[in-house]
């Protein structure tokens, strides 16, 4: 029977589908001398492409993005949530809207699920210094009825 | 060695039974008995045997099915809706819906289709709405066009098409939305546009196709209900092609990402000689705006300007003067009164909501709109000290004020006097300063619905609501009542036409079983996330056939007494409360669970106490608590033996008493 009890635990252990899919890859959302940005997709489904045209320590106003992905939900209303933390801590949480129904700010929004979406161009952020640091952010996009579009955990490195 | 070899093969045996198993639960998810089935993201290659029959709505997204055919769905005889997002299909096969009578959708959508043939869609007796956005798409005959008779939407969006042409055949007669979102059509022609004429009511959608030519005349008394070109680059090429033609709604729109080259008065010259009820302009700048600008505006009924980077609007402008809905959100007004609203004496709706700047509400900025009966003026960082009476001045018809997102109001009695035909009024967000005993909404004797969530008002102020008759739906979600307590004489006393109270999140601790007695209209009331125990329910025991939310409150016993008074409510909600699943309460569960139809959120009704019962739901709770007959024996025994002893420690002590004399 120790035989068995054995072999059952190892099957336990083994079996697929017992714990949570294998994390999507570590990607560099960009790389320059000062600032580093990583990032994971977190949502379980699928990974997503991501990559910005600049990355200094100034960074400018205005940034080009590019950015691919699969919508797996419309997106006639799309908001982005941003948590941004240091060591632990957080220090700013911010929710803004991307698409809205009296207000699509771009061109991909009202698109429908299953398109695969390309996008590259600005973003109309501000522009500021990041302080020397290290520095987790949460992102997570989501529709009108809080499905997740995209979902990442990046980390951003200030030197 | 042959036990060893039997103990292999059973734990073989074993997994192998337990992985059917866990297969089977990640099957579809039902939505709907029998009906409603969601088979999402699962990796399947074919309908699985787990569905019923029955099944009528099928969300079949994200599998893989690389080739369609007439064996594919076709057990499931009854399917109304299928959704094939995204299932990496090919082929669509001879007769692939040949036996799906009802079907009256089909999503296609993102998959890299092949070829479709010809009898592909043959079968559903009347289908309606089709998508086949991003699917590869080149040429509108690529679809096969029998059995299309009673199409009613077509979505076409994100493919390859540069010509909206359709073969002859194609049947339109019934078509109404008609969707070519982000394809390469750069040109219009008559002809493409003629096909489409059997069509009454038609929606057509070219957003995302940057237009560059119509042919002259291509929309000649054409009748649509909405025509979109978001995104085109320039809109005289739109409106002069337009001419002649009649529209319901005409979206213009552009999107951040997009150069935009300006609006001039010149590009709207097309608009004179066409009709359009409803136009968006979302997101353009305008170069030189001037009084003439809108000069062909006359018929125009809703303009929507939102985010087009208007600082002020010039004053007489002509051609507004019969606009119906103005839609400023999203601009950069220092000063309402920088609308110049004399330009638009018919308008009914006014939007200025999400301002960029500070927005300062003047003095009688608005007074010549006599006919305006809905203002949003949310999130646009308004700041008044004495509101709305100098500032709404003249607006005796409006229904419906919007004041919510702002900075702190200072409101006095009978603040809005000069409105007093609201209907609703909505201060979510908005701190308002108001000093007891004043009441603001004095005399507003039409309202219906007033939302004062998150006002930090001082709720102690019995007059806060005095003269509101009519009043049936007040929120007042997050505001603090003096002692963390609804005493007996509270401002409610004065709202007797309430139907729907809110008071989550209140922080109360306490209400006074008097204090609704007033309120005998309510059917919803709703005293969540607060800190209330079990006995605060005396206090709507005059109430019948309510929703009452008492969710995450610090409710662990109800008393016997208070059970009549749940009893005759008709939904009710307790879940996220400390529970005690001890003896003390057992009427109280035991009445649970027979009125189990009666609650809201079960499955997070659960136990808090005792430990050995922590986070058990209460429907789950067994409890005994009567005297069982073995523990009736003992206590006999123990009485008996009791006696017995009493006896003879009396007989002893008398008997070394009397010893002694």
């Amino acid at each position: 029977m120790k035989g068995f009890t054995a072999l059952f635990l190892v099957w336990t252990l083994l079996s697929p589908d017992s714990g949570g899919g294998e994390a999507w890859p570590t990607h560099t959302a960009c790389r320059d001398g000062s600032l580093e940005v990583l990032y994971q997709s977190c949502d379980p489904l699928q990974d997503f492409g991501f990559s910005v045209d600049q990355c200094s320590k100034q960074l400018k106003s205005n940034l080009n993005i590019r950015f691919g992905i699969i919508l797996r939900e419309d997106i006639k209303e799309l908001f982005l949530d941003v948590a941004l933390f240091t060591k632990g801590s957080s220090i700013l949480n911010y929710s803004y809207p991307i698409c809205e129904e009296d207000l699509p700010k771009f061109t991909f929004c009202g698109r429908r699920k299953g398109e695969q979406i390309y996008y590259a161009g600005p973003i109309n952020n501000p522009g500021f210094e990041v302080p020397v640091g290290e520095y987790q952010v949460l992102l997570e996009l989501y529709n009108e009825n809080h499905s997740t579009v995209a979902c990442a955990n990046a980390t951003v490195i200030c030197s | 060695m042959a036990p060893r070899v039997s103990c292999f093969l059973l734990a073989v045996l074993f997994s192998a039974s337990c992985r059917v198993i866990t297969s089977l639960d990640w099957m579809c998810s039902e939505k709907e008995a029998n009906k409603t089935y969601n088979c999402e993201n699962l990796d399947l290659r074919e309908i699985p045997d787990t569905l019923p029959d029955t099944t009528e709505f099928l969300e079949f997204s994200f599998n893989f099915l690389p080739t369609i055919q007439n064996t594919t769905f076709s057990r499931l005889t009854n399917l109304i809706f299928l959704d094939l997002t995204r299932c990496q299909i090919n082929w669509v096969h001879e007769d692939s819906f040949q036996s799906h009578p009802q079907l009256d959708t089909i999503v296609l959508t993102g998959n890299p289709l092949i070829f479709m043939a010809e009898t592909s869609l043959n079968g559903p007796k009347s289908l309606k709405h089709l998508f086949l956005i991003q699917t590869g798409i080149s040429s509108l005959d690529f679809i096969p066009t029998h059995n299309l008779e009673n199409l009613e939407s077509l979505y076409l969006g994100s493919n390859h098409i540069s010509s909206i042409k359709f073969p002859e055949s194609f049947p339109t007669q019934n078509l109404k939305v008609l969707d070519f979102q982000n394809n390469a059509i750069h040109y219009l022609s008559r002809e493409d546009i003629n096909v489409l004429k059997q069509a009454t009511n038609l929606s057509l959608n070219f957003n995302g196709n940057d237009i560059k030519g119509i042919e002259p005349g291509a929309f000649h008394s054409k009748v649509f209900q909405s025509l979109n070109f978001g995104g085109t680059l320039n809109l005289s090429v739109i409106l002069n092609g337009l001419r002649n033609s009649t529209t319901q709604s005409l979206w213009l729109g552009t999107y951040q990402e997009l150069d935009d080259q300006g609006l001039t008065s010149a590009m709207f010259e097309g608009l004179c000689e066409m009709s359009v009820e409803s136009i968006n302009l979302q997101q353009h700048h305008f170069s030189g705006l001037s009084s003439t600008t809108f000069r062909c505006f006359t018929g125009v009924q809703e303009l929507d300007l939102t985010a087009t980077h208007l600082d002020r609007l010039p004053s007489g402008i002509e051609g507004l003067s019969s606009l119906k809905k103005l839609v400023l959100n999203v601009n950069h007004f220092d000063q309402l009164c920088q609308i110049n609203a004399a330009s638009f004496p018919s308008l009914t709706d006014l939007y200025i909501k999400g301002n960029v700047r500070k927005l300062d509400l003047g003095a009688g900025c608005l007074e010549k709109l006599e006919n305006l009966q809905k203002l949003d003026l949310s999130h646009s960082d308004i700041e008044a000290s004495d509101c709305c009476n100098l500032q709404l001045k003249n607006l005796r018809h409006l229904q419906y004020l919007n004041l919510s997102h702002n900075e702190p109001l200072g409101l006095q009695s009978q603040a809005f006097k000069e409105c007093p035909r609201l209907e609703l009024l909505d201060l979510a967000f908005t701190h308002l300063r108001v000093n007891a005993p004043q009441s603001p909404f004095q005399n507003l004797h039409f309202l219906q619905v007033l939302n004062l969530s998150h006002c930090l008002l001082d709720i102690s102020n019995q007059h806060l609501l005095a003269g509101l008759p009519n009043l049936r739906h007040l929120n007042l979600q997050s505001n603090s009542f003096q002692e963390r307590s609804i005493p007996e004489t509270n401002l409610l006393q004065t709202v007797g036409s309430l139907e729907i109270l809110i008071l989550s999140s209140c922080d109360l601790h306490s209400i006074d079983q008097q204090a609704f007695h007033s309120l005998g209209k309510m059917s919803h009331v709703d005293l969540s996330h607060n800190s209330l125990p079990g006995n605060s329910i005396d206090a709507l025991s005059h109430l019948k056939g309510i929703y009452l939310n008492l969710a995450t409150n610090r409710i662990s016993v109800i008393p016997p007494h208070l059970l009549p008074v749940l009893s005759q409510q008709s939904i009710i909600n307790l879940s996220h409360n400390p529970l005690d699943c001890t003896c003390s309460n057992i009427h109280f569960i035991t009445w649970y669970k027979e009125n189990l139809h009666k609650f809201e959120g079960s499955e997070e009704t659960t136990c808090a106490n005792p430990p050995s019962l922590r986070g058990v739901k209460l429907s789950d709770v067994e409890l005994s608590c009567g005297i069982t007959a073995v523990g009736m024996f003992f206590l006999v025994v123990f009485l008996f033996l009791l006696t017995i002893l009493l006896i003879f420690s009396v007989k002893h002590l008398l008997r070394w008493k009397y010893q002694h004399i």
